[in-house]
Protein backbone atom coordinates (compact mmCIF):
# COMPACT_ATOMS: atom_id res chain seq x y z
CA UNK A 1 0.00 0.00 0.00
CA UNK A 2 2.78 2.62 1.11
CA UNK A 3 4.35 1.99 -2.06
CA UNK A 4 1.55 2.13 -4.20
CA UNK A 5 0.94 5.41 -2.35
CA UNK A 6 4.03 6.85 -2.89
CA UNK A 7 4.06 6.08 -6.83
CA UNK A 8 0.71 7.40 -7.03
CA UNK A 9 1.25 10.79 -4.89
CA UNK A 10 1.73 12.23 -8.18
CA UNK A 11 0.55 10.29 -11.09
CA UNK A 12 -0.10 13.29 -12.63
CA UNK A 13 3.42 14.00 -13.35
CA UNK A 14 4.27 9.81 -14.00
CA UNK A 15 1.55 8.34 -16.19
CA UNK A 16 4.32 5.83 -17.07
CA UNK A 17 4.28 4.16 -13.62
CA UNK A 18 0.60 3.08 -14.11
CA UNK A 19 1.43 1.30 -17.41
CA UNK A 20 4.86 -0.36 -16.13
CA UNK A 21 2.76 -1.49 -12.73
CA UNK A 22 -0.65 -2.73 -13.65
CA UNK A 23 -0.46 -2.41 -17.77
CA UNK A 24 0.17 -6.25 -18.55
CA UNK A 25 -2.47 -7.53 -15.97
CA UNK A 26 -4.88 -5.04 -17.61
CA UNK A 27 -3.92 -6.60 -20.84
CA UNK A 28 -4.03 -10.04 -19.53
CA UNK A 29 -7.79 -9.42 -17.92
CA UNK A 30 -9.32 -8.04 -21.16
CA UNK A 31 -7.31 -10.52 -23.47
CA UNK A 32 -9.10 -13.10 -21.78
CA UNK A 33 -12.65 -11.84 -22.18
CA UNK A 34 -12.38 -10.43 -25.39
CA UNK A 35 -10.02 -12.65 -27.34
CA UNK A 36 -8.54 -9.70 -30.07
CA UNK A 37 -5.01 -8.23 -28.92
CA UNK A 38 -6.08 -5.07 -30.87
CA UNK A 39 -9.39 -4.76 -29.05
CA UNK A 40 -7.80 -5.46 -25.53
CA UNK A 41 -5.20 -2.99 -26.11
CA UNK A 42 -7.72 -0.23 -26.95
CA UNK A 43 -9.18 -0.81 -23.86
CA UNK A 44 -6.07 -0.76 -21.78
CA UNK A 45 -6.11 2.64 -22.83
CA UNK A 46 -9.36 3.83 -22.87
CA UNK A 47 -8.83 2.35 -18.54
CA UNK A 48 -5.57 4.73 -18.26
CA UNK A 49 -7.20 7.30 -20.31
CA UNK A 50 -10.63 7.40 -17.65
CA UNK A 51 -8.56 6.52 -14.60
CA UNK A 52 -6.38 9.69 -15.33
CA UNK A 53 -9.37 11.84 -15.84
CA UNK A 54 -11.36 10.61 -12.33
CA UNK A 55 -8.11 9.92 -10.24
CA UNK A 56 -9.47 13.12 -7.65
CA UNK A 57 -11.99 11.10 -6.99
CA UNK A 58 -10.17 7.75 -6.04
CA UNK A 59 -10.41 7.65 -2.26
CA UNK A 60 -8.02 4.88 -1.29
CA UNK A 61 -10.83 2.05 -0.54
CA UNK A 62 -9.70 -0.36 -2.46
CA UNK A 63 -6.43 -0.97 -4.09
CA UNK A 64 -5.35 0.93 -7.09
CA UNK A 65 -5.13 -2.57 -8.92
CA UNK A 66 -9.19 -3.19 -7.88
CA UNK A 67 -10.04 0.36 -8.83
CA UNK A 68 -8.43 -0.19 -12.39
CA UNK A 69 -10.02 -3.27 -13.27
CA UNK A 70 -13.05 -1.94 -12.30
CA UNK A 71 -12.88 0.67 -14.67
CA UNK A 72 -11.42 -1.93 -16.99
CA UNK A 73 -14.63 -4.21 -16.20
CA UNK A 74 -16.86 -1.62 -17.37
CA UNK A 75 -15.23 -0.63 -20.59
CA UNK A 76 -15.39 -4.63 -21.47
CA UNK A 77 -19.13 -4.25 -20.89
CA UNK A 78 -19.01 -1.05 -23.21
CA UNK A 79 -17.26 -3.22 -25.85
CA UNK A 80 -19.80 -5.61 -26.12
CA UNK A 81 -23.00 -3.44 -26.04
CA UNK A 82 -21.43 -1.54 -28.90
CA UNK A 83 -20.55 -5.33 -30.31
CA UNK A 84 -24.33 -5.91 -29.91
CA UNK A 85 -25.29 -2.86 -31.84
CA UNK A 86 -23.19 -4.00 -34.67
CA UNK A 87 -24.20 -7.65 -34.84
CA UNK A 88 -27.01 -8.91 -36.65
CA UNK A 89 -29.74 -10.61 -34.62
CA UNK A 90 -29.63 -13.58 -36.66
CA UNK A 91 -26.32 -15.75 -34.88
CA UNK A 92 -29.21 -16.51 -32.58
CA UNK A 93 -30.25 -18.65 -35.44
CA UNK A 94 -27.11 -20.10 -36.42
CA UNK A 95 -25.42 -23.41 -35.40
CA UNK A 96 -29.14 -24.01 -35.01
CA UNK A 97 -29.22 -26.72 -36.99
CA UNK A 98 -26.03 -28.31 -35.35
CA UNK A 99 -27.80 -28.06 -32.46
CA UNK A 100 -31.01 -29.96 -33.64
CA UNK A 101 -28.27 -32.66 -35.44
CA UNK A 102 -27.91 -33.66 -31.51
CA UNK A 103 -31.22 -34.85 -31.06
CA UNK A 104 -34.13 -36.75 -32.73
CA UNK A 105 -37.56 -35.70 -33.77
CA UNK A 106 -38.73 -36.62 -30.73
CA UNK A 107 -36.22 -34.70 -29.01
CA UNK A 108 -34.32 -37.33 -27.72
CA UNK A 109 -30.49 -37.76 -27.57
CA UNK A 110 -28.75 -38.96 -31.13
CA UNK A 111 -25.77 -37.79 -29.93
CA UNK A 112 -25.40 -38.84 -26.43
CA UNK A 113 -23.32 -36.96 -23.99
CA UNK A 114 -20.40 -38.80 -22.97
CA UNK A 115 -18.65 -39.43 -19.25
CA UNK A 116 -16.49 -36.94 -18.73
CA UNK A 117 -15.74 -38.14 -15.13
CA UNK A 118 -13.18 -34.81 -14.51
CA UNK A 119 -12.35 -32.56 -11.69
CA UNK A 120 -12.29 -29.28 -13.40
CA UNK A 121 -9.90 -28.38 -10.92
CA UNK A 122 -7.35 -30.95 -11.74
CA UNK A 123 -8.12 -30.33 -15.41
CA UNK A 124 -7.33 -26.74 -15.12
CA UNK A 125 -3.80 -26.90 -14.39
CA UNK A 126 -3.28 -28.54 -17.99
CA UNK A 127 -1.74 -25.76 -20.42
CA UNK A 128 -3.26 -27.76 -23.29
CA UNK A 129 -6.98 -27.74 -21.29
CA UNK A 130 -7.00 -23.90 -20.99
CA UNK A 131 -5.93 -24.16 -25.09
CA UNK A 132 -9.30 -26.01 -25.47
CA UNK A 133 -11.06 -23.99 -23.60
CA UNK A 134 -9.76 -20.79 -25.65
CA UNK A 135 -10.42 -22.65 -29.02
CA UNK A 136 -14.24 -23.42 -28.20
CA UNK A 137 -14.83 -19.90 -26.46
CA UNK A 138 -13.40 -17.93 -29.44
CA UNK A 139 -15.51 -20.98 -31.76
CA UNK A 140 -18.79 -19.12 -30.37
CA UNK A 141 -20.81 -17.29 -32.68
CA UNK A 142 -20.75 -13.17 -31.71
CA UNK A 143 -23.76 -12.59 -29.59
CA UNK A 144 -23.77 -16.28 -28.19
CA UNK A 145 -20.01 -16.05 -27.08
CA UNK A 146 -20.81 -12.05 -25.47
CA UNK A 147 -23.81 -13.70 -23.35
CA UNK A 148 -21.53 -16.24 -22.06
CA UNK A 149 -18.71 -14.61 -21.58
CA UNK A 150 -20.70 -11.29 -19.21
CA UNK A 151 -22.56 -14.25 -17.67
CA UNK A 152 -19.90 -17.24 -16.44
CA UNK A 153 -16.92 -14.94 -17.18
CA UNK A 154 -17.72 -11.31 -16.30
CA UNK A 155 -20.43 -12.56 -13.55
CA UNK A 156 -23.12 -10.51 -14.91
CA UNK A 157 -27.00 -11.36 -14.17
CA UNK A 158 -29.12 -12.01 -16.96
CA UNK A 159 -31.19 -8.74 -16.32
CA UNK A 160 -27.90 -6.95 -17.16
CA UNK A 161 -27.21 -8.73 -19.57
CA UNK A 162 -29.98 -8.41 -21.68
CA UNK A 163 -29.65 -4.79 -21.40
CA UNK A 164 -25.91 -4.71 -22.34
CA UNK A 165 -27.39 -6.72 -25.83
CA UNK A 166 -30.23 -5.76 -26.37
CA UNK A 167 -32.32 -8.20 -26.60
CA UNK A 168 -35.42 -10.27 -25.12
CA UNK A 169 -35.23 -12.63 -21.67
CA UNK A 170 -36.26 -15.10 -23.60
CA UNK A 171 -33.76 -14.73 -26.33
CA UNK A 172 -30.84 -14.37 -23.53
CA UNK A 173 -31.88 -17.86 -21.98
CA UNK A 174 -31.81 -19.22 -25.54
CA UNK A 175 -28.30 -17.39 -26.29
CA UNK A 176 -26.75 -18.63 -22.94
CA UNK A 177 -28.51 -22.01 -23.65
CA UNK A 178 -26.85 -22.20 -27.27
CA UNK A 179 -23.63 -21.40 -26.21
CA UNK A 180 -23.36 -23.87 -22.79
CA UNK A 181 -24.75 -26.35 -25.44
CA UNK A 182 -21.84 -25.74 -28.35
CA UNK A 183 -19.08 -25.49 -25.32
CA UNK A 184 -19.78 -28.71 -23.81
CA UNK A 185 -19.74 -30.61 -27.33
CA UNK A 186 -17.00 -29.07 -28.19
CA UNK A 187 -15.00 -29.67 -25.27
CA UNK A 188 -16.22 -32.73 -25.41
CA UNK A 189 -15.12 -33.47 -29.26
CA UNK A 190 -11.81 -31.46 -28.43
CA UNK A 191 -10.59 -33.00 -25.43
CA UNK A 192 -12.62 -35.82 -24.18
CA UNK A 193 -13.00 -37.82 -27.09
CA UNK A 194 -9.01 -37.81 -27.13
CA UNK A 195 -8.36 -38.33 -23.59
CA UNK A 196 -10.81 -41.15 -23.17
CA UNK A 197 -8.90 -43.05 -26.62
CA UNK A 198 -5.99 -42.10 -24.42
CA UNK A 199 -6.98 -44.14 -21.44
CA UNK A 200 -8.39 -47.02 -23.19
CA UNK A 201 -5.27 -48.44 -24.90
CA UNK B 1 -45.92 -30.02 -23.12
CA UNK B 2 -46.98 -32.20 -20.07
CA UNK B 3 -44.55 -31.80 -17.10
CA UNK B 4 -43.60 -35.71 -17.06
CA UNK B 5 -43.65 -35.35 -20.71
CA UNK B 6 -40.72 -33.76 -20.83
CA UNK B 7 -38.03 -34.84 -23.68
CA UNK B 8 -34.30 -34.27 -23.79
CA UNK B 9 -34.12 -31.39 -25.68
CA UNK B 10 -36.77 -29.59 -23.57
CA UNK B 11 -34.67 -30.70 -20.81
CA UNK B 12 -31.50 -29.45 -21.71
CA UNK B 13 -32.70 -26.66 -21.98
CA UNK B 14 -34.27 -26.37 -18.56
CA UNK B 15 -31.22 -27.52 -17.10
CA UNK B 16 -29.50 -24.67 -18.70
CA UNK B 17 -32.05 -21.98 -17.94
CA UNK B 18 -32.06 -22.96 -14.05
CA UNK B 19 -28.62 -21.51 -13.95
CA UNK B 20 -29.80 -18.35 -14.83
CA UNK B 21 -33.26 -18.12 -13.23
CA UNK B 22 -35.80 -19.92 -10.40
CA UNK B 23 -38.09 -22.04 -12.27
CA UNK B 24 -41.50 -22.82 -11.78
CA UNK B 25 -42.25 -25.63 -9.95
CA UNK B 26 -43.84 -27.88 -12.65
CA UNK B 27 -40.65 -27.43 -14.65
CA UNK B 28 -38.51 -28.00 -11.43
CA UNK B 29 -41.19 -31.27 -11.29
CA UNK B 30 -41.06 -32.06 -14.80
CA UNK B 31 -37.05 -32.00 -14.94
CA UNK B 32 -36.44 -33.88 -11.62
CA UNK B 33 -38.42 -37.07 -12.90
CA UNK B 34 -36.87 -37.10 -16.19
CA UNK B 35 -33.26 -36.86 -14.61
CA UNK B 36 -34.09 -39.91 -12.06
CA UNK B 37 -34.72 -42.00 -15.76
CA UNK B 38 -32.11 -40.19 -18.22
CA UNK B 39 -28.55 -41.59 -18.04
CA UNK B 40 -27.49 -39.08 -20.43
CA UNK B 41 -29.60 -35.60 -19.56
CA UNK B 42 -27.92 -36.13 -16.10
CA UNK B 43 -24.55 -36.38 -17.76
CA UNK B 44 -25.67 -33.23 -19.49
CA UNK B 45 -26.21 -31.78 -16.03
CA UNK B 46 -23.09 -32.77 -14.86
CA UNK B 47 -21.43 -31.34 -17.71
CA UNK B 48 -22.89 -27.89 -17.36
CA UNK B 49 -21.93 -27.23 -13.89
CA UNK B 50 -18.61 -28.40 -15.03
CA UNK B 51 -18.27 -25.77 -17.51
CA UNK B 52 -19.83 -23.17 -15.12
CA UNK B 53 -16.87 -24.47 -12.38
CA UNK B 54 -14.46 -23.99 -15.58
CA UNK B 55 -15.39 -20.67 -16.53
CA UNK B 56 -14.59 -19.35 -12.87
CA UNK B 57 -11.48 -20.87 -12.84
CA UNK B 58 -10.31 -18.86 -16.45
CA UNK B 59 -11.86 -16.01 -14.95
CA UNK B 60 -9.43 -16.27 -11.98
CA UNK B 61 -6.66 -17.69 -13.77
CA UNK B 62 -6.86 -14.38 -16.13
CA UNK B 63 -5.23 -12.41 -13.70
CA UNK B 64 -2.04 -13.84 -12.92
CA UNK B 65 -1.50 -16.89 -14.68
CA UNK B 66 -0.13 -16.55 -17.92
CA UNK B 67 2.64 -14.17 -17.31
CA UNK B 68 4.07 -14.52 -20.74
CA UNK B 69 1.07 -12.41 -22.03
CA UNK B 70 2.26 -8.81 -21.82
CA UNK B 71 1.42 -5.78 -23.86
CA UNK B 72 4.09 -4.77 -26.04
CA UNK B 73 6.85 -2.53 -25.87
CA UNK B 74 5.08 -0.45 -28.47
CA UNK B 75 1.45 -0.14 -27.29
CA UNK B 76 2.95 0.31 -23.79
CA UNK B 77 4.90 3.48 -25.48
CA UNK B 78 1.81 4.92 -27.14
CA UNK B 79 -0.54 4.34 -24.06
CA UNK B 80 2.02 6.34 -22.09
CA UNK B 81 1.91 8.71 -24.97
CA UNK B 82 -1.90 9.16 -25.15
CA UNK B 83 -1.81 9.69 -21.32
CA UNK B 84 0.63 12.82 -21.29
CA UNK B 85 -1.36 13.82 -24.68
CA UNK B 86 -4.78 13.66 -22.16
CA UNK B 87 -2.96 15.54 -19.09
CA UNK B 88 -1.66 18.12 -21.38
CA UNK B 89 -5.28 18.81 -22.67
CA UNK B 90 -6.78 18.67 -19.24
CA UNK B 91 -4.34 21.22 -17.81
Amino acid sequence: MNKQRSILNNPIENPEKWVDLYGDYLYRFALYRVYETTVAEDLVQETFLAALGSFKNFQYRSSIKTWLTGILKNKIIDHFRKQAKEQQMNDIESNINKLEDLFDQNGHWKIKPANWNADPQKLYDQKEFIKVIHKCLTGLPGRQASAFILREIVGENTKEICKILDVSTTNCWVLLHRARMYLRRCLEINWFANVNVRESI
Amino acid sequence: MKPWMFNCKKVTQLLSESLDRNLPLYQRMGMRIHLMMCKFCSRYKEQLLFLRKTARLYSESSEDSDLSIQLSSEVGQRIKESMVRFLKKHE
